[in-house]
Formats: structure tokens, sequence, C-alpha cells
């Protein structure tokens, strides 16, 4: 990138520079100057329908597309004539002349292009008086989406994501001139992996999903990037949600996960998995700890880890190292697991630290990889040994810490449940109930990646940052919190007590 | 229901193939040769040739109601395409159109009950030095006038 | 009138067959360039014969085949536009049903000159029985060494494949075409990059008319200098003027670029019949702006016509006689546009449904003047902002017979 030409243009009486093959749309986005558009989008091959990006440039006697015209030395732009105002505006009336007029009842609005750009660009007095086309409002297309006809504007971003990113190419356009409309092949529904991504890219509320249909309006969301944990690629996501506690009952806090934009990583897609991961932010949480499997109100986690470290103490020094054994996963954030390496391995010398996960899944080519856990590179760079739990070694354990609910995947529940009757002392710090949580003394309630910061280092070796993008419960802390906390009441100094 | 063409229809959709330098590009003269031998496209032929020509089924269905020639309905023995674009227009389309539809009993872009005839309205068949014009079954018949337009169809009646 | 060599028409008798036109002096062309001209030269004589493209956008084919890049190593094709379909236009019809062998003559000078080894032929669907003579014709050739494998005996090689839409008429315009062709609904595609450079099959492609390459023979057999004699400098040659609507002795008829539109009309086809008057005349196709009576003293030429506020276009020639309501051309008009639009441009899309529901509301239960002025301004929202010219022909046409015929209108819709 950094080696490529660089062309010099003038967009709106401003020197701009861009990279030689640029798009005007790209270099003025990045001059900072907004071209609207609908049909353009950056992840996918230039279609050029909407004529709503259409700009001046000199020497052209028409209006041109700022989508696909490249930049060139001394190319002079302007995209606020009122040439350019007029196109924008009657590209609006013709759009909206064929569109319902359903904003207070469509999941789109608030974050509706056809809605921001009449906001900005249009503003016209109506003149559509004839019978406007009816077409089908309600069509299930599979893997939960909703098509509405009339609210489509054929910018066909739907249609291009199908053919030119998953190649399953289901949806296409029948008919033509004013007919034309989205549609399937008979018995052929959109079945793939990244379906939801449809619901992002579409610039209207034409593709709608069942999973978000009518449960709140876009502007009550707050909106914050994350890194998706659900396997090793690291995908930028963007978690959103309602803020504020407490939520009533059945209510959700986390609407939807969306895709975010990383070139580096996912461009800006994510897949259904990563998306589904809205679930497990809100669903099947611990809230408090437990005892025996039973909330006790009085205990707050705080005075958890101080039983924890009672159970190590009572263990001698000198037999720590084979009788406290850990089971640590790589959902830990990088900060967390070196923390993780300083207390169990370099502090307490510990012979038995295991990493326990979701078993492995099948890579699809595209985003998902066969690692389900997000931070595999992470633990190697934080020099721990990723060496799956070994059952014997847990059964015999006086004290056992267990980080995650993962070791249902590697063990046959009656021998888990059997082991772990062996062993004295057992604690459980997880983000959400499970079977397991009756079998330890104490479960200790922590957030899910996306309630906390961190680091996580892809498959690919990125490492890359986040931060906290919904606010976790009350009581509920990060694992690197209880690390820390532990580590001090061990008195280890291992540093910053704050895991964030 | 699975579809086959016939093993000579299979042999020119074979040699359609062959011309093109990616199969995709026959998608038009396969469906023509399909047309031509069952009358229409039926969903399953629809299915089979995309799978012949390794297209998703969505580009066949596209194609199918995009251009007006194919049919994805059974249509009648005799197809008539009446002009009635300006040339013909002025030469009295309206009224020979009317006509048909009032001999055959139906409007355009339907079908006698009895399968014989389906009758369409288009637009420019390039054929306006003779106008007003027609098409049966893609043959030209121009200039039209009620006498002949009359006489066409009781001659096809009998042919049948 | 005209020497037979540059494009013959003659009668529909049977001479369109081989024998005929190697009488006439058929294939001596394709021989000339073929065995003693360099491809190069065969694009420069082109280029200075000034053939604008007879399918209606005009541009010069000697141009056009410059913009090819220079002989690589990937495939690379020529197309030849036979999706006649303009409102008006019935030229190319004739030229496959009496002059085939002219079409294939020029279709391998033109080959030759851009080093194609594969054409195709994009013939209308509607057309396909009326091809006939044109596949009949091309076996003639290929059985006589004109097409096929060593063309002449020369290290030359030209398959040519006849292909058939289905019923688009967007399908004439060139990118839309092509798309067609690779089997895909016919939306046209942004431009550029133009087909010269990413064509058929993202490689190189020249897109001509069926009269363009039907003009090339004479060109080469006599030189650019007496093809420009033949027509204007600037836009040599003779065409092939289609006339029809209200005439004596509708037809085609082959005269040189720039004769005037009052003559066409009144001497070769014959004028009005007895007791009629011209109300308007489309002169090139339903996208061109109708003119009116007074304004058809131009010559017929692609500068002329522009300078009248309409176009060229295809030159197909429709007589609009007195008694004719303009508010039947206006909704006819505006139906076609509705109909044709591929919908791949919003403007086009919904402004050109947005105008004929006008129109049918006024035809159903009148309306206001007020009406005629937004479908003028619909139009201007329409022009200018699509992908092809069909918005822009839309728009244009529409507008004409509005402002020209305002009058009558406005009375029509008045109830």
């Amino acid at each position: 990138m950094s080696g490529a030409a660089r062309v010099g243009l003038t967009i709106d009486g401003r020197p701009v520079e861009a990279a030689a093959g640029a798009s005007v749309l790209k270099a003025a986005e990045a001059a900072g100057i907004a071209i609207p558009h609908f049909c353009y989008h950056p992840g996918l091959e230039i279609e050029g329908n909407c004529r709503m990006c259409l700009v001046e440039i000199e020497g052209y006697p028409k209006l041109e597309l700022s989508c696909s015209t490249v930049v060139r030395e001394g190319m002079i732009v302007r995209t606020s004539t009122d040439r350019v105002r007029a196109a924008r505006k009657d590209v609006l009336e013709f759009l909206l002349a064929e569109h319902p007029l359903d904003c207070p009842i469509c999941d789109k609005a608030g974050e509706c292009l056809l809605q921001d750009h009449y906001g900005l660009h249009g503003r016209y007095a109506g003149r559509m008086a004839e019978v406007r086309e009816r077409r089908e409002k309600k069509i299930p297309i599979g893997r939960g989406l909703i098509l509405d006809r009339e609210r489509c504007v054929l910018c066909t971003r739907c249609v291009r994501f199908l053919r030119q990113v998953t190649r399953t190419g289901e949806l296409g356009v029948f008919e033509r001139a004013v007919g034309s409309e989205l549609g399937l092949a008979e018995g052929r529904p959109v079945d793939n992996d990244y379906s939801g991504n449809l619901v992002d890219i579409c610039p209207v509320g034409a593709i709608t999903s069942e999973d978000f249909r009518f449960r709140t309006r876009a502007w009550f969301l707050d909106r914050r990037p994350s890194v998706c944990p659900r396997c090793a690629r690291g995908c930028a996501v963007v978690v959103e949600s309602v803020t504020g506690y407490p939520l009533a009952a059945g209510e959700r806090r986390v609407y939807r996960v969306t895709a975010g934009v990383n070139p580096a990583v996912n461009g800006h897609w994510i897949c259904d998995l990563g998306r589904e991961g809205r679930r497990e932010i809100d669903e099947g949480r611990l809230g408090a700890v437990l005892r025996k499997g039973v909330r006790e109100p009085g205990l707050a986690w705080p005075g958890a880890v101080a039983g924890i470290a009672a159970a190590v103490r009572s263990v001698p020094a000198a037999e720590r190292p084979g009788g406290v054994a850990v089971v640590l996963n790589a959902r830990l954030t990088s900060e967390e697991l070196a923390l993780a390496r300083e207390l169990f391995v370099a502090g307490l010398g510990l012979r038995n630290v295991f990493f326990a996960g979701l078993k492995p899944g099948r890579a699809d080519g595209l985003l998902l990889t066969a690692e389900r856990m997000p931070n595999g590179r992470g633990v190697l760079e934080a020099g721990l040994s990723p060496r799956p739990p070994a059952l014997e070694a847990l059964a015999a354990a006086r004290v056992l810490i267990v980080f995650g609910p993962y070791l249902t995947e590697h063990f046959e529940a009656g021998a888990l449940g059997r082991a772990l009757a062996a062993v004295p002392a057992k604690f459980l710090v997880s983000a959400h109930a499970g079977p397991l949580d009756r079998l330890f003394d104490a479960v200790l309630p922590v957030t899910v990646p996306a309630e906390k910061a961190g680091t996580y280092t892809n498959i690919d070796g990125l490492r890359q940052g986040f931060s906290r993008a919904v606010e976790p419960a009350p009581g509920v802390v990060p694992e690197g919190a209880v690390l820390a906390r532990l580590a001090r009441s061990l008195g280890l100094d291992i540093g910053d007590a704050d895991a964030r | 229901m699975s579809f086959a063409p016939s093993p000579a229809a299979l042999a020119e959709i074979e040699r359609a193939i062959a011309r093109y330098p990616r199969a995709a590009a026959a998608l038009l003269p396969v469906l023509h040769v399909i047309q031509g031998e069952s009358g229409f496209i039926s969903k399953e032929a629809a299915d089979w040739v995309a799978d012949k020509l390794a297209v998703d089924p969505v580009r066949v269905r596209e194609a199918l109601s995009f251009y007006t020639m194919f049919r994805t309905a059974p249509g009648g023995r005799h197809t008539i395409r009446v002009c009635r674009n300006l040339s013909c227009h002025l030469a009295g389309a309206e009224d020979i159109l009317g006509f048909i539809v009032e001999r055959l009993g139906i409007r355009p872009g339907e079908t006698t009950p009895d399968g014989a005839f389906t009758l369409t309205a288009v637009e420019c068949l390039g054929n306006c030095d003779h106008a007003p014009c027609l098409q049966v079954d893609g043959l030209d018949h121009a200039p039209a006038s009620r006498g002949s337009v009359a006489a066409l169809i009781e001659e096809l009646k009998g042919r049948d | 009138m005209t020497e037979p060599e540059a494009l013959l028409l003659p009668p529909d008798d049977g001479s369109w067959r081989l024998a005929d036109y190697l009488r006439r002096g058929g294939y001596e062309a394709a021989r000339k360039a073929l065995t003693s001209m360099a491809p190069a030269d065969v694009v420069s004589e082109v280029r200075r014969a000034n053939l604008r493209g007879r399918g209606g956008a005009g541009f010069p084919a000697g141009v056009k085949w410059g913009f090819v890049p220079p002989a690589g190593p990937g495939p690379r094709y020529l197309c030849v536009n036979t999706d006649e379909g303009e409102p008006g236009t019935f030229k190319d019809r004739l030229i496959l049903r009496r002059a085939p062998h002219a079409l294939i003559e020029g279709l391998v000078i033109t080959a030759f000159a851009v080093g194609v080894p594969k054409a195709f032929i994009y013939v209308r669907g509607e057309y396909a029985r009326t091809a006939g003579r044109l596949e009949a014709a091309l076996a003639e050739a290929r059985a006589a060494g004109f097409i096929g494998p060593r063309v002449l005996g020369t290290d030359f090689s030209l398959d040519v494949v006849v292909h058939y839409g289905a019923g688009a008429y967007i399908c004439g315009e060139e990118t839309a075409l092509l798309e067609s062709l690779e089997g895909r609904r016919g939306l046209p595609r942004v431009k550029p990059p133009f087909p010269a450079a990413v064509g058929l099959f993202r490689a190189p492609t020249v897109v001509n008319n069926v009269e363009t390459l039907a003009a090339v023979p004479g060109i080469i057999r006599r030189g650019a200098d007496w093809f420009v004699g033949r027509g204007l400098p600037k836009d040599g040659g003779t065409r092939l003027f289609g006339v029809s609507g209200a005439v004596r002795r509708p037809g085609v008829y082959e005269l040189p670029v720039g004769t005037p539109l009052r003559r066409i009309i009144e001497d070769h086809a014959g004028g009005p019949p007895e007791g009629r008057r011209i109300k308007a005349v489309v002169p090139g196709g339903l996208s061109a702006p109708v003119l009116r009576p007074e304004e058809i003293d131009l010559p017929m030429d692609y500068d002329s016509l522009a300078g009248a506020g309409s176009m060229l276009g295809s030159a197909g020639i429709v007589v609009i006689p007195d008694g004719a309501p303009m508010l039947d051309i206006l909704h006819l008009t505006a139906r076609f546009y509705a109909h044709e639009s591929c919908g791949k441009c919003a403007p086009c899309r919904i402004g050109t449904a947005w105008m004929l529901k006008i129109v049918e509301r006024l035809r159903r239960s009148g309306g206001r003047p007020a009406d005629l002025d937004l479908i003028l301004s619909l139009g201007e929202g329409i022009r200018g902002r699509t992908l092809c010219p069909l918005g822009d022909g839309a728009a244009q046409s529409v507008r004409a017979v509005v402002t020209k015929f305002r009058e009558e209108l406005e009375q029509a819709v008045a109830r």
C-alpha cells in the first residue's frame, strides 16, 4: 500500500491525495467529503445502478458516477454544485415514489440510507399522485431473513454479496423495468453461514432479521466495537446494546452483533456464528456467586476469591506444584494469560496447568476457522503450553481452579463427575451457568469477552486490542480481576491488579 | 418430476454449448431449444438447464422473467404477436388487436381455452414498412387486415 | 441513385445468394484486405472514410476499432449488433433478407482488421425466422472458404456464431448485448471500461451494427475518398433510411448521408397519401425527438439532426399524419420505455413507469396542464442520470411530444 503511486486532485476546491486507481468516491471519503450512495459498497464490485453518487467532473459534459470513476492527476471534482444537488434530489424522489412510507414500522428506521439521504439531500414537496406498485411485503427467504419487496431499492448489494462473497448465488432480480424485484429460485432459500450480512448491507429495510424485527429501535442502541471471540479469526464486530440495569424479565440487553470493518481481517463481513454470539452475551449468564450450585446472596466475588486463596494456602507450599491444578482457556485475553502465567506458573510453580476449550469445528474457507477459541496464539505468546486437561491429574488435585465451562467438551459427564468428586476443594470461574456449577464448591461469575478490554492474537498472529463493548452486570468482573486479587491474596506481587 | 430433453434436443444443446467459450453463455440458445421442443420452460427444465450450464438456478429464473419470449407455463399451439408501436399504431394496430381479441375471446397475455392460441401485444417487430404487422409462430404476417387475420385464424384452426 | 457495391439491397427475389453476390463483385474487398493489406491499413482506411455507426449512436467505426489494444495472446471478439428494436426501424432486417453476404463480408474484413478469430452475430429473437437467410448465407460463405479456417487461403481464420436474443429492446445497447450474450439479463454495464478494452467475457471486443459492417466492403474496395464522396465529409457514405407511417411508398431507401428529410419523405417515399398532411415526423426511431412539419427541411446527418434538437439515431423515419391524436403518440412512447427499461438505474426504472402512469391517467380521466409539466420534469429527472441512453431516449422523446404539441394535449386532457 505504502509504495503505491499517489494522485493529486481537487475535490470541492480542496487539494486531495488518493491512491492511483482509487475511485472519486473513495478519495472524497478519505478527505472527509461524504458522497451519498446506495448501491456502492466497499466490499462489493461496482454496479452503478442507484445513481445517487453522481458528481461533476471538469471536462465531462454529464454528471459522472463517483463510485466507478477512477481518480486522475489534476482532476477537478465538485460534489455539491446545484447540478449535483438537483440530481440527488431527483434520484431520491424516484426512489421514494415507489417506496412505502412505512418508516414508523420499519426496522431500518434510524439507520436507513434512504431516510438519511432524504434528510440531507431530498426535502422536496411530494408529487407522486399515481397508484404505486404493490409487492409482497413479508417473504421468508431463509435463515430467519424477511424480504420486503416494496421497500427494496434494487441496489443489488445482497445479490452481489451472494455472488461475489459467499458464491452461493441464492438471490436474483426477476422481471424488468418497474416490475423488477428480488427473488429466489423455487426451493432454494438463502442458506449460507454468512446470511446475516445481508441485513447489515441492505441500505433500506428490505431485508430484515427475524431475530431483530420489531424488538427495538435502532436509535436506542449503543454501538461499540469489539473482537469476535467465537473462532480464531478475530473479526471486528459491533456489539449493539441498550444501556442500563436492571433489565425487565426477558428483556434483551444486546440486541445484535453486527459486522465491524477490519480490512486486515474480515473486511466487512462476519459469519452467522459470530453474529449469534449476541446470545452468549445475554443468555445463560451467571449473575452471582454460587456455592454448590446455589446462589449465595451474601457472598460477593472478593469473598469467593478469598475462599480460593484459603484453599490454596491450606496446601503446604512444597506440595502446591502437584497439589493445585488449574484449567485455563484460550478465551482469556493475552493480559489475563500473562497474569495467569505469573500467578500459577512463575508464582506458585504449578505443574498441572491445562487448557480446556471448545472442540474444533470445520473451517469454511472464508472467515470461520476450525479453531473455535479466539486466543490460541495468545496462549503461546504468553509462554504457556496449551496442554489438554488430564483427568487423573485433575482427580489427584487437592485444589482445582477451573476457568470456563469447557471441561464438558473434553470428558464424558460421568467420568468428569467422579474425578471432580475426588477433589477436596474446587472452584469454577465462568461467565455462564452450566452443568458443572453444582459440582464445584463455588462458582464465580465473570465477564464475556464483549464485556472486557484486552488483546487477542488471531490465527494469523495479528494482535488486536479491544475495549469493553457492553457494561457487565454489577458483581460480574473480568477473569483478570479474579486472577489479580487471587495473586494479591496469596502475597504475590504480579503488578497491576486491575486487569483493565 | 425431473426433466430430460429429447436426444435430438440434447444434441442441439451440446452443439450450442460448444459454440461458446463458457457454458453459461449458451443460456439463451439452450432455453430456445427447450422451449422449441416443449413449448415452455418448466421449473424442472429450468433446474436442468442450471445444472447443465453450471449456473446458479436463480440465474435461469432471472433470464426467464427478463426476456419476454420465454414462457414458464404452457401456451397455445400458436402464438400471435401483435405489434402496436408507432408505425403499426398509425396503420391501425389497435383495431387489428381488438379484432383478434374479439375473435379469440382472450386478451393479450392469455391463451384460448382450447389451447390453440396465445395472444401477445408487443412493441416494435421491425416490419414498419408493412404495418400493421404481426407474427404467427415467429413468421411475419404483414400488412395485416381484419380480413387477412380472420383468414389466418381459420387456416391455423384448420391445420390443427 | 447509388452504386451497388457499398451496400446492395437488390429486389427480394433470391439475389441474396452467394452466386449473385459474387457476380456483383462480392468478397473482392475481403480478398483485397486479407491478401494485400495490413490490418492497421484497413482500420485507417475505414477511419478516413468517416463511417459512423449506423446503430444510433453514430460513433466513427474506424476510431472504435482503433481502441482495441494491439493483438495479444488472449481472446478478443467481434459482435454484430442485430438487435434492431427501435420503433420505426427495419433496415437491418432488410440486410438480413436481401444482402446477408454484404454483412458477412464486412464481418470478415472487420475481424481481420482488429485481429479477431471469433465473431458473434446477436440477432433479436423476433428475427429468428427472418435470419434463416443469414444462416444459409453463412453456410454458403463457410463452404466457399470466406469464413472458417484459413479464410481465402490465408492464415486468418474466423468462426462465426449466430446468437438469438429473446425479447428485450435494451440488448441493442452494446454492453447490455454483451451481458445477454454471456447468458445474463441484458443490463448495461458501467463504462468505462469500454468494450474495446473489457468486453465479451472480459476480453477486448468490438460491437458494430449490421449496416455499419455491411458498408465496410465498399470502403475497402473503392477507397475512403469514394465513400466520403457519397455522403458528407464528417459523416461518410450512404445510409438506409427506413420510411414508414403515413407515406405512399413505405420502405428502405439507400441515400447519401445528408439527403434532406423532406426529400426522403416526399420524393422517395411519395409523401403522405391523398388528402393527408404531415403532422409530425420522427426522424430516427422513436427515441429521436419528433419534428414538426416546418422543421423537416434539414439534411439527414448526425450533426444536423443534433442541431435541430433531435437525432439521426437509426434513421428510421416515421411520418405521423394529421388526425393522429398526439395523446396516443405520447402514450405509446411512454409505454415503450416503461416496458423496455431494463430496471437497473433507479431514475429510468421508476421515472419511465411514473410518466406512463400519468399518461394513462390522462387518457382515462383527463387532467390538468400541471400534469404535463410534471411529465416534463420527470423526464428532466431521468435525462443524463442513467447508465445507458434508454433513459435519455425516453426523456427526450416524451419531452418533444409534450412541448411541440402542448396545445393539443392540453385540450385533450381537459375534460
